[in-house]
């Protein structure tokens, strides 16, 4: 029962973080969709392996800091220096995984594979686990109240499936994401679509820069 | 299919007549004098000065389309003039209200930082998921408050289309300005793909201010900012953010319109173009080619400022979403088979009725909005010279 | 002329009526519909609506709702504090204030007023209840900490302690 009530909650938040989980990795996750061929299979599978991966990194980071008691009092400079890796991480993945797209597309995107980054075959990598994977590290508000809450339970097994049920909730959100599927695919598309991740990379790429320097990246 | 030979020409071959001409510009100058001079304007000498040689100029050029059968000539006249006049009212008005171009926090928290139809894309999904408005201004408590400007927006929009672009955007006038200084280009291919960089632009800025809760363009990417406000810098970010401003608006408002003679902000970077791109499809008044007059020469892709024309398009007869009816291709056209038309009208047929009926609409809206922008300018210069 | 091309001559002329009340009734109507779609501007700059009003004498201190920045907006929660109106000020100002309404005081704020409104402003915030966090000497750091001046009022936010 008791376990009902934790892991309801932690669906609960799941579903209440949702849109900000939704607004924080749309930037990452429509130009990448867009990159793909039509199709809601090929979407589903494209956000399935984001999603996952990005599971796998909320789960490692939350196993890891519920096992060193860091999460609850990481001081914020270093929040914000690993913050700041991480997005220059991604800027840097992005605008690989635009430059691929080029590659694998070419003229005709007819490739029915997800895009791979890596040039030799046993360091291919889906490009949609990695982008989820980095996305997952954002500590992100919600992230960060569920890695609280997470930490107040008994175990480091009831953290994790505490994560799991709250990821759960969070995904739901992400399922309209599949209808980028219908959109028409053709070379302008893809042109748009590898544009708007290099943008969205350099963005990444400057946020990153300026948290690693100790500022923060507004000016007001 | 009618040879060439007895194909009439369909523009004018004379200009017409003087008088004619006077006529047709009568409604406009009905107009101008109701929207420049109607009860609520400023009665001092220095504004009715201001009023009347706006109302003069407005009228005057458009009798000059009537007289000529050419449009682009004189709107561009307009719109330059629209363009660098802007600045200099508004940057006044900054200057008084509050003693320089930066905008302070204070100003964004009363509220008063002036709503900029830039910024309307990067609005909607925020203001769709959680009924908040991503921007420093007041709904409804001042000149240029949200609920006032969209409005405004909105009506120009229904009426004009992506025609904005051309009639009542008072940015775009720089760039035109520019592009018509030197007498050839120097850069003369230019890429295609270059289009589509606002449509990216768009969407990046709309993903970036969802998922930061700002106005993500103003805040890191509008070129315009350099003559207009920005808010001001209170560390070394805001620096940076400000040279960002400075150099794309010295790169694409001012050296490559030089070089290249076309619109490049707008054709090349600038997002709230894309967006209104959208609106042509619901948009009544296009450009069409006319497949039984052309002769695939191409004076009309060179003479389009906006990139509007490519070779696919006019061999299916057609401009491309970007079109702002400008009219430059129209004029260019050696064949009259670039023409002006209304949806669902059989093209190439009366193209001077269609045009008409699309001038009078976009020259009110002009007359009505850049108008009253013009005469702000002419009053500020007035102003320092007496 | 086909039913398509009366059409099409209708909406032309509908688009030509639209420019004709554009300024007289189109404009204020789309406006007015844009106002009652009950959007607000976003709190982390409006601060929030107000909920009190301490009357303290000649001036009062108007209290707002405490503001929660959206979850991926960079600043703190904090609460708006204003004191109006700003020429009915001391030249010092020493106020204890209970934000939360609960009887107890929760802050103590310390700023001086300048004769010219024009000189930037400074403030000590002294939390007496957990719930706030401490400000020394600031000025306008961001949307979340600061003293300004705005109209004939004094704005200080103070940020909350916890998100």
């Amino acid at each position: 029962m008791v376990a009902v009530v934790i892991f309801g909650e932690a669906l609960t938040l799941g579903l209440v973080s949702g849109p900000a989980c939704m607004a924080s990795c749309g930037p990452v996750l429509v130009p990448s969709l867009l990159t793909e061929q039509t199709g809601f299979r090929r979407h589903l599978r494209f956000l399935s392996a984001f999603l996952g991966a990005r599971l796998l990194g909320y789960l490692a980071f939350a196993a890891a800091a519920w096992e060193i008691g860091a999460l609850v009092s990481m001081r914020p400079a270093s929040r914000m220096l690993l913050m700041g890796a991480v997005n220059v991480l991604l800027a840097c993945v992005l605008l690989w995984y635009a430059y691929s797209a080029r590659q694998i597309c070419g003229s005709s995107c007819s490739s029915a594979k997800l895009v791979n980054i890596g040039t030799t075959k046993d360091r291919r990598v889906a490009g949609a686990a990695v982008l989820g994977f980095l996305t997952g590290f954002s500590l992100c508000p919600p992230f960060v109240a569920a890695g609280v809450r997470a930490a107040e339970l008994g175990s480091v097994t009831q953290a994790l499936l505490f994560f799991i049920f709250f990821f759960v909730g969070t995904s739901v959100w992400f399922v309209p994401f599949i209808g980028i599927g219908c959109i028409a695919r053709n070379q302008a598309v893809l042109t748009v679509a590898r544009m708007t991740m290099t943008l969205i990379a350099l963005y990444y790429l400057f946020l990153g820069i300026a948290m690693l320097m100790g500022r923060k990246a507004y000016g007001f | 299919m009618a040879s060439k030979a007895c194909t009439p020409r369909l523009a004018p071959a004379t200009p017409r007549s003087v008088l004619r001409a006077l006529l047709l510009t009568l409604p406009i100058a009905v107009w101008s004098l109701l929207m420049l001079f109607h009860p609520g304007t400023p009665t001092d000498a220095k504004s009715r000065i201001a009023e009347a040689v706006t109302a003069l100029f407005m009228t005057g050029l458009f009798f000059m389309m009537m007289r000529t059968g050419k449009t682009y000539r004189w709107r561009r006249c307009f719109f330059v003039a629209l363009g660098f006049l802007f600045p200099v009212g508004f940057i006044y008005n900054m200057v008084l209200a509050r003693g320089t171009m930066g905008i302070p926090i204070e100003e964004m928290i009363a509220g008063r930082t002036p709503f900029c139809f830039l910024a309307i894309p990067l609005l909607i999904v925020p203001a769709a998921l959680t009924k908040t408005l991503v921007f420093p201004g007041s709904i409804a408590a001042s000149r240029h408050a949200i609920a006032t400007m969209v409005g405004l927006w909105l009506a120009l929009t229904l009426v004009l289309g992506k025609g904005w672009c051309a009639y009542a955007c008072f940015f775009g006038g720089i760039e035109e300005g520019m592009a018509a200084v030197p007498k050839r280009a120097k850069i003369r291919k230019i890429d295609p793909r270059w289009r589509l960089v606002p449509w990216a632009v768009l969407l990046a800025m709309v993903l970036l201010s969802l998922a930061l809760f700002e106005p993500a363009y103003c805040m890191w990417l509008c070129p315009f900012k350099a003559v207009t406000e920005y808010v001001t810098a209170r560390n070394a970010v805001g620096v940076v953010q400000n040279a960002i401003f400075i150099v794309l608006f010295a790169g694409l408002v001012i050296v490559l319109p030089l070089l290249t003679k076309k619109r490049t902000q707008c054709s090349f970077f600038c997002p709230f173009g894309a967006f209104q791109s959208i609106f042509n499809k619901i948009s009544i008044f296009e450009v069409k080619i006319d497949r039984t007059r052309c002769k695939s020469c191409g004076v009309c892709q060179n003479a389009c400022p906006n990139l509007s024309l490519s070779k696919e398009s006019i061999a299916q007869g057609e401009t491309l979403l970007s079109c702002m009816k400008c009219g430059a291709c129209v004029d260019a056209c050696p064949q009259d088979a670039a023409v002006w038309h209304i949806k669902g009208t059989e093209i190439a047929w009366k193209p001077e009725r269609a045009r008409l009926m699309f001038l009078y609409a976009a020259w009110a809206m002009a007359v009505m909005f850049g108008g009253s922008i013009i005469a702000q300018g002419l009053f500020t210069i007035l102003h320092f010279l007496a | 002329m086909t039913l398509r091309a009366k059409l099409g001559y209708t909406a032309a002329a509908l688009t030509m009526l639209a420019a004709l009340l554009t300024p007289f009734r189109l404009m204020d109507s789309f406006a007015k519909g844009f106002a009652a779609l009950g959007l607000h501007v976003d709190e982390m700059y409006s601060g929030g609506p107000k909920l009190r009003t301490v009357a303290m004498g000649p001036y009062s201190i108007a209290v707002h709702k405490p503001v929660f920045p959206h979850m991926l907006q960079s600043g703190n929660p904090f609460v708006q504090l204003d004191w109006s109106p700003a020429s009915a000020l001391p030249q010092h100002v020493s106020d204890v204030v209970d934000v939360d309404g609960d009887g107890r005081p929760d802050i103590r704020v310390d700023f001086d007023v300048p004769k010219d409104p024009k000189t930037p402003l400074r403030v000590n915030v002294e939390p007496l209840n957990r719930r706030y966090e401490a400000m020394q000497n600031e000025g306008k750091e961001g949307f979340s900490r600061l003293i300004v001046r705005v109209d004939n009022a004094v704005l200080v936010r103070v940020p909350l302690a916890n998100r």
